[in-house]
Formats: structure tokens, C-alpha cells, sequence
């Protein structure tokens, strides 16, 4: 497998941000949007971006992948590992996705807009995400023109998009704080200064592996650099207090117990749900954060994550397997990765 | 000019029917409209299209039938506001003046403010740019700090001198 992809790897404050990602929403002027666009002008969209992102002097190159034609399996393990919307996995005829070697940038081609240039980073990098995502929006405009009004900034099917057009989100993982119940508490405050923190694997008030997603909301009358600065705020906050929280967690046995016990669990398992694998990595990642477990790092967790969600299984595996060979399968590959782990003690 | 339907209630929704090139006109009190079916929250479901769709309800006495359409992607208002989605950018320029109000409910400004591409025209950027000038003076006035204020009235003055010639010719 190859260990340098953004999602395998850990970052800056990467005990408590998984990683960063920036999204900008931008649209060609002389087409309707991908909704009411018949096949042959979808076409000539994918055929003008592609044509546009593969000219000389593209800051990043980037292979093109015909969603629609993928194995399903496949097509659901890019959105795992968050090059895709969920929509766009079940894209019909007439979309297409271009994505860089390290997969750390992609270009989803008429989702619900006709580009969404998305750049992904492990830890926190707004800055760094925000300004590859800005060189190639640069790059693509100097050919293709995006649509854009004085007035109204970017014009975006949705006009929860317009102005800026960008969704800049920073990946939580937030289990201290989750568990002393302050997630609702957080979730209403950032509210009020117009970002979101939602769940990201799962709806309901407890998001497995403790995983949440915090974005800002507003993106008209409100520049890029602000959004992003304000993210950063808000992220410190958060971060600062889920430190403190598992610095109060740390005093309670209880808490050490649980992390052993589940490393304890993943690496002898034979069987492993997603449900329960995501709980118990939740448990191992803030004992890596900690420094509790010996040759456990973070690194090593972001890549179990990744490699244990169902669809990549099923892709690496190169076959649909059963529920029940599925979780056999995630039991051994996550067995097999932390074999000689956590064992100094 | 009170209700056709009941003739007790002030009309507040007109509506302009074409068929076969002939148009009748009805005039209807809220009420009187949601039993014909043609209020503004017909069908009151909560899929995600209604919702935002909601967002661009007009007042009702402004709920004239559309005739006006996008001329690049044929949408009218009306359709734009029960799906919430724009078909294509042109709609933003035809139908501004009505979707403002929705838009600046969304987002509290209705004004961009981010990034310029390039080719949209420098005076716009430059305004972007002055604009941004005078609110670092005015945050360091605040502060008093007065020696980046110094400099940065003078590029402010530069930005407007260039302005100014430009916008008379």
C-alpha cells in the first residue's frame, strides 16, 4: 500500500485535527447547471475543464476517472476517502473527476455545480489547502472564465454558495469532548458565528469514532481570508479544550484501561464491524495522541481508518465480500497492521 | 379589491392563467388560494428543495404568475423558488432584484466581498483593495497606531488619485 497519500498521514495539531479540507464551487457561463444539462453539453463541460486543467503550466497534473463507469465499490471508496460527495458516487453519464497522484486535490466536474475544486491536507493547514485550491481556481479562470457577478460573487446552483463558492472544513476528532457531553454546547455556539460542527460518519448526537466536521456557513460578504481566519479561531478553541479535556481524562484509570483493552481488542479480533472497529480506533487514536501506546502513532491510525471503511476493503480486495467476509477481512488487516504494536509494556 | 372566491378577505394573490392564448385573471385571499391549491406553501412538504425554496417565498401580493423566463436556461421565477436552485448563472442577473431579499436572508450581506478573478475588471479590485485599506486604518486608529496609519493613508491616497482621472474620461 502506499503510505504518502494526505489520508495515511498525520499533521500539524494532529492529535486533535485529522486533517483540512478547502472547497470552491465554480461554474461555466455559457451552460445551465449539471441539473438541467442534457449528456451532450455535460460532455463538452468535462471536455472544456479537462482540456483547461491539463494546459501547460497547470500547477497540479491531474488523471481523469470516469465515475460513472467504476465498480460501484469503487466509486464508494473515493467517497471514504473524501475526494467525493456521496452524490457524486452515483453520478450518471456525463460527470468525470480528475484527481492528482497523491489524491490531495480533485475536481468533481458537474456534481451539483459544474467544478468543485476540493484540496485536502492532514492536520490543520487552512492556509496551505485554501492557497493550492486558489493557484489552480487562478489557473482554470485564466481559460475558462468562471461565472462571476460583482454583486453576488461566484455564481453556484445553490445560493447557500454564492460569493466566495468555498466550503473550508477541518476534520475533529473530538472524544474527550464528546464524552463529557459538551458537543450540543459547541455545536449552538459556532452557530452564532456562522460556521457548523456536525458528525461526520453518521447523523444522531454520537458520530462514530468520535469524528466531527466544523465549516464555515457564510459565504457571501464575507472574504476568504476572513472565513478562514475565523475557522481558525474557533479551531483553537475547540482543540485547546479537547486537550484539557483529555488531560482530565487522563487522571481517571478508568480511561487507560479502556484504551489497552480496545488496542487490546483490534489486534486480536477475528471478526470486526465498522461500528465497533470505529469505536475502538477512536479509544487507540487518543492513546497515540497521548503517547500511551509504543509504536502506535498517528500516522498508523489515519491509515487503519482509511483502509478499514467498507468500500476500500472491498476495493483493495478487488471483489464484493459478504457482510460477514467483510468483517473477517477488516479484523486481518487491522490485526495484521498493529501486530507488533503497544507491546513495551 | 376583495377576494373572487369568498368575497369577504382582501386579495392578495393574483393569478394570470394562459390557455390556448387566452388569459383569465383570478383574484384570492390567502385562504381562498390554499384551498385552490395555489398558495405559496402548497403541498407544505420538508424535502430539502422545499425548504430552501421557502427561502424565496416573495410576499404573497407579489405572487404574480411568472412570465418572465431566463433566456439562457428558460426557468422562470417561480421555478427557481420551489426547487431553490438557480438552472444557470444568467438566472442570478435576471432575476436579481427579486432573489436579493432570499439571498441576503441566507447570508446577511448581499455584497462579495472575497475574490476577484481576474479578468472581472481592475477598478473593482482596486475598490476591494481600498476598501480593505480603510478598514486597516480605521482598526489602527483604534489602536493607535498611528505610524501605520501614516502609510496607510498614503496608499489610499495614491488608490484614489489613480481612481479618480480614470472615472472621468
Amino acid at each position: 500500500m502506499n503510505s504518502n497519500k494526505w489520508y495515511e498521514r498525520s499533521g500539524r495539531d494532529g492529535d486533535v485535527v485529522i486533517s483540512t479540507r478547502v472547497r470552491l464551487a465554480r461554474n461555466l457561463n455559457r451552460y445551465p447547471f449539471p441539473a438541467e444539462m442534457n449528456l451532450e453539453q455535460k460532455a463538452q463541460v468535462v471536455d472544456s475543464i479537462c482540456k483547461a486543467a491539463a494546459k501547460e503550466g497547470t500547477p497540479v497534473s491531474l488523471r481523469y476517472i470516469d465515475v460513472a463507469n467504476l465498480p460501484q465499490r469503487e466509486a464508494l471508496s473515493l467517497v471514504e476517502r473524501h475526494l467525493i460527495s456521496p452524490e457524486f458516487s452515483r453520478c450518471e453519464e456525463g460527470s468525470g473527476l480528475l484527481l492528482s497522484a497523491d489524491e490531495d486535490v480533485s475536481l468533481m466536474i458537474n456534481e451539483e455545480d459544474h467544478l468543485r475544486i476540493q484540496t485536502m491536507v492532514p492536520g490543520l493547514e487552512l492556509d496551505e489547502a485554501y492557497e493550492t485550491a486558489d493557484q489552480l481556481d487562478s489557473f482554470l479562470d485564466g481559460q475558462l472564465r468562471f461565472a462571476f457577478d460583482d454583486r453576488l460573487g461566484y455564481l453556484t446552483q445553490c445560493p447557500t454558495n454564492l460569493g466566495t463558492g468555498m466550503r473550508a472544513s477541518i476534520m475533529l476528532h473530538l472524544p474527550a469532548l464528546q464524552d463529557s457531553g459538551a458537543i450540543q454546547q459547541l455545536a449552538n455556539t459556532v452557530a452564532k458565528l456562522g460556521l457548523t460542527i456536525r458528525g461526520l460518519y453518521g447523523e444522531g448526537s454520537k458520530p462514530e469514532g468520535a469524528i466531527y466536521q466544523l465549516s464555515n456557513q457564510v459565504t457571501l460578504g464575507i472574504s476568504e481570508k476572513a472565513a478562514i481566519e475565523n475557522l481558525k479561531g474557533i479551531a483553537a478553541q475547540i482543540i485547546r479544550q479537547e486537550r484539557t479535556a483529555r488531560e482530565e481524562l487522563c487522571r481517571n484509570p478508568h480511561f487507560e484501561d479502556r484504551v489497552w483493552r480496545s488496542l487490546g481488542i483490534l489486534q486480536t479480533a477475528r471478526l470486526l464491524t465498522r461500528d465497533e472497529f470505529m469505536a475502538l480506533i477512536s479509544n487507540v487514536r487518543v492513546g497515540a495522541a497521548l503517547d500511551m501506546l509504543p509504536g502506535v502513532g498517528l500516522d498508523l491510525v489515519s491509515a487503519l481508518i482509511n483502509a478499514a471503511q467498507p468500500a476500500t476493503l472491498l476495493a483493495a480486495a478487488g471483489e464484493d465480500l459478504e457482510p460477514g467476509a467483510r468483517d473477517a477481512l477488516r479484523a486481518k488487516i487491522v490485526r495484521e497492521r498493529l501486530a507488533e504494536t503497544g507491546k513495551a509494556q | 379589491m376583495l377576494c373572487e372566491s369568498c368575497g369577504k378577505n382582501q386579495a392578495t394573490t393574483h393569478l394570470k392563467k394562459t390557455v390556448n392564448g387566452k388569459t383569465t385573471e383570478m383574484h384570492l385571499c390567502a385562504e381562498c388560494a390554499q384551498k385552490h391549491g395555489v398558495g405559496m406553501w402548497k403541498g407544505m412538504g420538508f424535502d430539502l428543495g422545499n425548504f430552501w425554496g421557502a427561502l424565496f417565498a416573495e410576499p404573497s401580493d407579489r405572487a404574480i404568475a411568472d412570465t418572465v423566463r431566463c433566456e439562457v436556461c428558460g426557468k422562470s421565477f417561480s421555478d427557481i423558488a420551489q426547487s431553490g436552485k438557480a438552472g444557470c448563472p444568467h438566472c442570478y442577473t435576471t432575476f436579481y432584484d427579486r432573489l436579493l431579499p432570499s439571498i441576503q436572508r441566507i447570508h446577511g450581506k448581499a455584497q462579495h466581498t472575497g475574490k476577484v478573478p481576474a479578468g472581472a475588471g481592475e477598478k473593482m479590485k482596486k475598490d476591494r483593495e481600498l476598501e480593505e485599506l480603510r478598514r486597516q486604518l480605521a482598526a489602527n486608529i483604534a489602536d493607535q497606531k498611528y505610524e501605520a496609519c501614516a502609510q496607510l493613508r498614503d496608499r489610499i491616497q495614491e488608490l484614489e488619485k489613480e481612481e479618480t482621472p480614470h472615472e472621468q474620461q
